[in-house]
């Protein structure tokens, strides 16, 4: 591959030395945190299911382990580099300072394509990755999770593999699991309770009663079903949410301007968010097209879908009431719309903040998993909403002390606590 | 007694007369069937119930002759008003009878008697004579145990006790037999024998040809006595010179051989109507009591012939039936035959197909254990000519003459001729053996097939042409003989169908005699609910032609799975999904995360309502929340999707309520050995019939049942092409040599091309997400299925872009095919991705999938005509010009001065070939054969063009506000098929109101030709003009179809509007 070619791991390096830059970091931290801590490589031997033998290429990155045991997804992928690997490694130790739980951030995978593997070649796989990095990871060291193209299915064969190699019980070693097998409840609605536990103190802080407030939601998947709900609970309008239709291959904006009925949504929903058009309209709704729902006059923005969705084009069409942007989705804001966001004074809640719910469920996992003792899913969300609402409170804090944008503040704080464990531990 | 005036009286009349036949016949039958009686009680019997069939019963009586006894009606008197019937035992005559009425009548064309009266008295003659035949043949048999259990009380010589009964009892055999043993002895070198011999063939010269020949009846000029007394002769020689235990086993084998005479004789004498070879069978069958002792050689001979009889002339197929369909099961078969009294037909294609099928994989071997408990539907035939006696029974010969009529008068007609056939009867013979099919098949739900003599020949490409009618099989037997009756005449319609016959006239078939075989099976399933359907079904293929991974091979075969009956599985339907495996490597499945699992998931389900008594198509959901916990093995076809996680059930926690369920048949898969059964009958059946075969099959939840088999190598659309070693070199653009499919894609106009060094070297992800978006225009803009995306590693790469253009399905749905490059890199050549993201949309759409590897050694790659051919990307897409670099667009025509790109593939071969070829014709890109002279498929464009023309000239611009109209797509490019509309663009300058206006003429208009185009080629649609309003802005700014005016390549056409 050429050199100039895209990046991903160049681009976390450069978006770190702008973060070490404003935080003024000497010259061995940022030369500690440009770099994964570790980096491990390794063949992984398969019997394939005709007999033959061939080898796949492991990783596991473990960025920084200063705050805490690393914590991060195994990817299964054809194209899988270590540079991604490192990339993705880097956001996670950020993500997991942001919201302030005690866990560095990792990353792992495989370059295979489930495509092209039984179920049994993907168990050897998993078996045959835990076996060649089991000292290095466990519950205390390394907690892998699902990613791409991988589930709870793999990560029960790579616990099961863990648990023979090491001669105990370590559910607290792998998340991700199905509940009953070690998994926590309060999952599927963590990441969408999330967005709105950080959104509710945003209009909190900004004097808006949330209540007096309406929202556009984009995409109908897990996350906007489940913050439209509690959104709703709050007392917020929530007026449209778009969804892609597979018939059409395109998206849709399902718009009720008094507010949307969400129960009544999902019982013309299908599976994949996919909203029925007919029975919709039946119902009062109106289908307008994909981009309606970011013209919306409305107080919020909750884009919820896909990355890159506000653009320097899409950015134009934002009506001027809207006050607050909280990213569900990752990425979907370029620079260029940050930048419309700044002059225009919108609020922005950084997708790493409003979506981090559901990395803090993965970490009530394990917790709960370590103790071997099971919260109720009321106890799960409450102390999501305790995680969140701190979290949110020290990005803010900082944004308002130091005059910086919601974004770059949010950056600012999770290197700066690396950094500080760093520090204290004597490694800088 | 009055003759009936009135026409519709006269037909109340014929109805009666028929209903009075048929109950007399079953009356008949029934005595007949007292075979405990004594013959001279039936007789007596008979007497009473024959005249019940007859027009004047009151006045009507009987009389028969048998054996030198005559039986009549009490106050019998000789009349001249009389009609008989001949009784016959093995063809001699034996007896008669007569009817007779005993004052005038009145005359229907010249006879006392009704025509179908007269059949009436045949049929009953010949029950007679078969009954008499049977009692004969038990008498034998009797005597025969006796003689058996004297043999072996006294251990006496047992020949002679053998000989000694047959003398006595049957003496032409036993002259056969000593003419048997003369021949024997000859050949033996006795030269007693030869000068017997000698006395014996003075009057035969022919004495050669014995061997099968009828010595039932000897020659008539040597007398009973004479010939006696030679055999006598002969075994006293025997007796010498042979053994008791030789004598005794030839006596036995010839006394065998004997038995089936009359069955060879039958069968081989090509005159003779089905009917009399299903009774030689039945009665070879009854009196060998199944156990069927046929030398080799006759075996041999008996099965050639009944094959070609019941099945196909076709030497290919004889050859490989002969060697696994025996004499004896065609006795199973001809138990569940209707034809016609007198007819001569076969069974048809299908039938023949599944017949031989099941005779292979019932043969003990060793793939037995394997194919567990595989079974069959149960299947009634109705033979090929059937059809024609059901035609000219209604007088509708004129029917068959509907092919050489123009093809929209066909089209005009064909409803009418459902409706004509729909309201025909069916000859009596006809609906007395549907009468007994329905008994036999009982309350199950049925499905009426055809099975064709083109079926037969053509193979497959002519499968899917006639109908196939589900019958819920409800109701009282009137009813659902009704429905039954109405069935058959429709799938009978089919034959007369445009689309049948515009295509055998393409194909140059129009004068062959088609007929058309009915099969008439049991639908295999359970009652689920109000419904009725199978737990599953499917298709099978001996080859895959559609391989998601490098690993699978050819070989491995492909099956496509539903829940419910397999009509889904059969055809593509668009906008849901069989589940695909490959039985050869089950475990590496298409779709491997949660979410294309459930995306690529069966969602509908077809089942016969029971209730309703109609075919139905269901929500699956649905029918699992109503009734899951009835369908049979539901935890082995669904699997549930909790926590990010799809997993196989058990039993205990399926929770029907919950919408988490998706059908992945996860369970059957893993946990049944159904994919082994599927596999071997895949290899079996391609083994033993030298061909890979395309198989149905479905199951009821425990048993695996197969419904039809039939050669593969011919399925429509998927034939291989031959691949010309003789194209110049310049005019090749690529090669490829691996993981290739069959097929063909004619006439490519366009060609976008994504030039993989540069791809890879595109700064950021924003660039390449460019690309997609550009190719996603592109798809929008070029001719649909006229255009072919190239480019690097993998097409649709999620996550990592680098290696692949990140598209998504709705990116490339228009393109002809779906192309990636695998350029080495150094020592190392990237994976390609088969299109497993979008792999069964590609399936379902016929995108074409083909993987090329430039560099491997003798792989050609025309990189020059592809990055130097003029690109047109900065004028289609000006805003993307700044990616011209790494996306090519080729106008084919353009850069060959007129030519297109033909894209060849051989999957037998393993080889493809794209190449510069002069285009063959405007809509051939779907078929494979075309006659050079066909000109009908050029008009389709012709008259859109003509439509397009008038439709602008009749536009009144300054009323509707329209300031100019253009043409463009298929109908501009000549290339528009019979089921393309027609594009237009209007440039719009008037009101909202105007606007609306537009909308409703142009509606009218497009109605209209749909209309039209539905009575010229049978496809139907909503409407025939797809038209987009461009405002002076569009045009200004070359938004959206806007570029389309005064474009380089593909460019919209401008239309004269009227008074301009």
């Amino acid at each position: 591959m050429a050199d100039k070619s895209f990046n991903a791991f160049k681009m976390a390096q450069t978006q770190f030395d702008n973060v070490a830059e404003k935080l003024d970091l000497d010259q061995a931290t940022r030369d500690l945190l440009r770099n994964p801590i570790r980096e491990f490589h390794f063949s992984i031997p398969v019997k394939m299911d005709d007999g033959t033998v061939k080898i796949f290429q492991g990783f596991r990155v473990q960025h920084n382990d200063s705050r805490g045991p690393c914590k991060g997804g195994i990817r299964f992928h054809p194209q899988e580099t270590i540079d991604t690997v490192k990339a993705l490694a880097t956001w996670m130790t950020w993500k997991c300072s942001v919201v302030d739980i005690p866990l560095g951030g990792g990353k792992g995978g495989v370059i295979c394509d489930p495509h092209n593997l039984s179920m049994r070649e993907q168990e050897q796989i998993c078996r045959g990755w835990v076996r060649q990095i089991s000292r290095m990871v466990g519950p205390l060291l390394d907690v892998p999770a699902p990613d791409v193209m991988t589930n709870a299915q793999h990560m029960i064969w790579i616990m099961d593999e863990y648990e023979k190699l090491t001669g105990g019980k370590y559910p607290g070693f792998i998340t991700g699991k199905p509940v009953g097998m070690g998994g926590s409840l309060g999952r599927t609605e963590a990441t969408g309770f999330g967005v709105i536990y950080t959104l509710r103190e945003a209009l909190n802080e900004l004097g808006i009663d949330i209540k007096k407030t309406s929202a556009a939601f984009q995409g109908f998947g897990n996350v906007s079903q489940y913050a439209v709900k509690l959104y709703q609970e709050y007392g917020g309008t929530a007026v449209c949410v778009s969804c892609w239709d597979q018939k059409e291959s395109k998206s849709y904006t399902f718009i009720k301007k008094s507010g949307i009925d969400l129960e009544q949504l999902l019982g013309i929903t299908d599976k994949f968010g996919g909203i029925d058009k007919a029975k919709a309209k039946e119902l009062g709704y109106e289908v307008a097209d994909a981009e309606a729902w970011i013209q919306q006059e409305v107080d919020i923005l909750v884009p919820a879908a896909l990355e890159n969705q506000i653009n320097a084009e899409t950015v134009k069409k934002i009506s001027a009431k809207v006050k607050v942007v909280a990213e569900g989705a990752n990425g979907p804001t370029t620079p260029e719309a940050d930048e419309v966001f700044k002059k225009k004074n919108i609020f922005v809640i950084p997708d790493f903040l409003a979506n981090a719910g559901g990395v803090t469920c993965s970490y009530f996992e394990q917790v709960q998993c370590n103790m071997n003792y099971f919260w109720t899913k009321e106890e799960v969300l409450s102390k999501l909403d305790n995680i969140m609402t701190s979290a949110f409170h020290a990005v803010y804090g900082l944004a308002k002390q130091k005059k910086v944008y919601m974004r770059d503040a949010a950056y600012m704080i999770a290197v700066n606590r690396v950094a500080e464990a760093c520090k204290l531990r004597g490694w800088v | 007694m009055d003759k009936p005036q009135n026409s519709i009286d006269k037909l109340l009349h014929d109805m009666r007369e028929r209903a009075k036949e048929l109950n007399c016949l079953y009356q008949v039958e029934e005595l007949l069937t007292k075979t405990h009686l004594p013959l001279a009680e039936i007789f007596t019997q008979l007497i009473h119930t024959i005249p019940s069939g007859y027009q004047f019963p009151e006045i009507c009586q009987v009389r028969i002759e048998y054996d030198n006894q005559t039986y009549i009606s009490p106050g019998y008197i000789a009349s001249s008003r009389f009609q008989s019937a001949d009784i016959k035992v093995d063809d001699k005559v034996v007896g008669r009878i007569e009817v007779s009425y005993t004052s005038d009548v009145p005359q229907t064309e010249n006879s006392y008697f009704l025509k179908d009266e007269h059949k009436l008295l045949q049929t009953v003659a010949e029950r007679i004579g078969r009954t008499i035949l049977h009692l004969k043949l038990e008498q034998v048999s009797r005597e025969w145990e006796t003689a058996q259990k004297d043999l072996s009380e006294k251990n006496k010589k047992e020949w002679m006790v053998v000989i000694d009964l047959l003398r006595r009892t049957d003496q032409n055999l036993y002259i056969h037999l000593g003419r048997k043993m003369v021949y024997h002895l000859f050949w033996n070198g006795v030269m007693e024998a030869k000068e017997l011999l000698k006395t014996l063939s003075k009057d035969r010269n022919e004495a050669q040809s014995e061997i099968s020949d009828d010595m039932n009846r000897p020659s008539q000029r040597r007398s009973q006595h004479e010939l006696l007394a030679l055999s006598d002769e002969t075994f006293h020689i025997a007796a010498r010179y042979l053994t008791d235990k030789e004598i005794l086993g030839r006596i036995q084998k010839w006394i065998q051989e004997d038995k089936a005479g009359f069955l060879s004789r039958a069968i081989n004498n090509i005159d003779q109507p089905l009917v009399e070879i299903i009774n030689a069978i039945t009665h070879y069958h009854y009196i060998s009591g199944g156990n069927y002792e046929l030398s080799p050689p006759m075996e041999k001979g008996l099965r050639v012939s009944l094959i070609r009889r019941f099945f196909s002339d076709d030497l290919e197929f004889i050859n490989i039936a002969k060697n696994h369909i025996e004499v004896r099961h065609f006795y199973d078969l001809v138990q569940r035959i209707i034809y016609p009294a007198s007819g001569y037909g076969r069974l048809g294609g299908k039938s023949a197909g599944l017949f031989l099928a099941q005779r292979i994989l019932s043969k003990p071997g060793e793939h037995s254990a394997a194919l567990g408990d595989l079974k069959y539907p149960k299947t009634w035939y109705i033979t090929t000519d059937a059809i024609m006696s059901f035609l000219s029974y209604n007088n509708l010969e004129e029917v068959n003459e509907q092919k050489y009529k123009e093809i929209d008068q066909i089209r005009l007609e064909y409803q009418n001729v459902v409706q004509l056939l729909k309201n025909s009867h069916f000859p009596i013979e006809i609906v007395k053996g549907l009468s007994m099919a329905l008994d036999d098949l009982g309350d199950k739900p049925l499905i009426v097939r055809s099975s064709s003599l083109l079926e037969d020949r053509m193979g497959t490409a002519f499968s899917g042409k006639y109908k196939s009618l589900f019958l819920a099989n409800q109701g009282t037997k009137q009813e659902k003989l009704e429905a039954l009756t109405d069935a058959i005449a429709e799938v009978y319609a089919s034959i007369f169908g445009p689309d049948p016959i515009e295509y055998r006239a393409e194909r140059g078939l129009l004068d062959f005699h088609e007929e058309m075989g009915i099969m008439i099976q049991e639908v295999v399933g359970n009652k689920v609910g109000d419904y009725f359907f199978p737990a599953f079904a499917g298709v099978a293929f001996s080859n895959n032609e559609f391989r998601w991974s490098s690993r699978i091979k050819r070989e491995d075969g492909l099956s496509r799975l539903v829940p419910g009956l397999g009509t889904r599985a059969v055809d593509r339907v668009s906008d849901d999904y069989p589940v695909l495996i490959s039985p050869g490597i089950p475990n590496l499945r298409v779709n491997v995360t949660a979410e294309e699992t459930m995306r690529y998931s069966p969602k509908r389900i077809d089942v016969i309502n029971l209730k309703t008594c109609t075919f139905e198509t269901k929500e699956i959901p649905a029918l699992l929340a109503e009734s899951g916990h009835e369908y049979p093995g539901i935890e082995k076809i669904i699997s549930v999707y909790e926590d990010d996680h799809i997993y196989s059930p058990s039993a205990l926690n399926l929770d029907f309520s919950k919408r988490n369920l998706f059908v992945t048949f996860e369970g059957l898969i893993t946990r049944t050995p159904f994919i082994k059964q599927l596999q071997t009958i895949l290899k079996t059946l391609q083994e033993k019939m030298d061909t890979p075969v395309d198989i149905e099959f479905a199951s009821d939840g425990k048993n695996l049942y197969l419904l039809q088999c039939r050669p593969q190598a011919s399925t429509a659309g998927n034939v291989s092409s031959p691949i010309p070693k003789d194209i110049a070199p310049d005019r090749v653009i690529f090669t490829a040599n691996r993981y290739i499919s069959n097929g063909k894609i004619p006439d490519i106009t366009h060609v976008v091309y994504v030039d993989p060094e540069k791809y890879s070297q595109l700064e950021n992800s924003e660039e390449m997400l460019e690309v997609g978006r550009v190719v996603g225009k592109l798809n929008s803009l070029l001719p649909k299925r006229q255009f072919i995306l190239m480019g690097p590693g993998r097409w649709g790469s999620r996550g990592d872009i680098k290696l692949g253009v990140p598209v998504t399905y709705s990116d490339f749905n228009n393109t002809a095919a779906l192309i990636e490059i695998a350029r080495k890199k150094g020592n190392y050549v990237p994976e390609l991705s088969f299109g497993t993201h979008f792999f069964q949309d590609l399936v379902e759409s016929a995108i074409r999938y083909l993987p090329l590897y430039p560099d491997d050694p003798g792989i050609e790659f025309n990189e020059k005509f592809l990055l130097t051919s003029q690109n047109y990307l900065p004028d289609i897409l000006p805003e993307s010009a700044a990616l011209a670099d790494t996306i090519h667009v080729i106008d084919v025509p353009q850069a060959t001065s007129g030519k297109v790109l033909r894209v060849l593939m051989n999957a037998d071969l393993g080889e493809a070939l794209g190449f510069i070829a002069t285009p063959v014709s405007a809509s051939a890109a779907t078929e494979e054969t075309r006659e050079p002279s066909e000109t009908a498929s050029e008009d389709h464009w012709h008259w859109r063009l003509r439509m397009a023309e008038r439709i602008a000239n009749q536009l009144d611009g300054a009323r509707f506000g329209v300031k100019a109209v253009y043409v463009f797509g298929s109908t501009k490019n000549a290339t528009a098929g019979p089921g393309s509309d027609i594009d237009l663009l209007l440039h719009f300058q008037g009101s909202a109101a105007q606007k609306q206006e537009l909308g409703l003429w142009l509606e009218g208009w497009s109605l209209c030709l749909a209309e039209i185009n539905f009575s010229r080629t049978g496809y139907q649609s909503s409407g025939l003009i797809d038209y987009h309003l461009l405002t002076d802005e569009d045009i200004e700014k070359k938004t959206s179809y806007a570029v389309k005016i005064g474009a380089v390549t593909d460019a919209a056409r401008l239309l004269p509007l009227k008074n301009q």
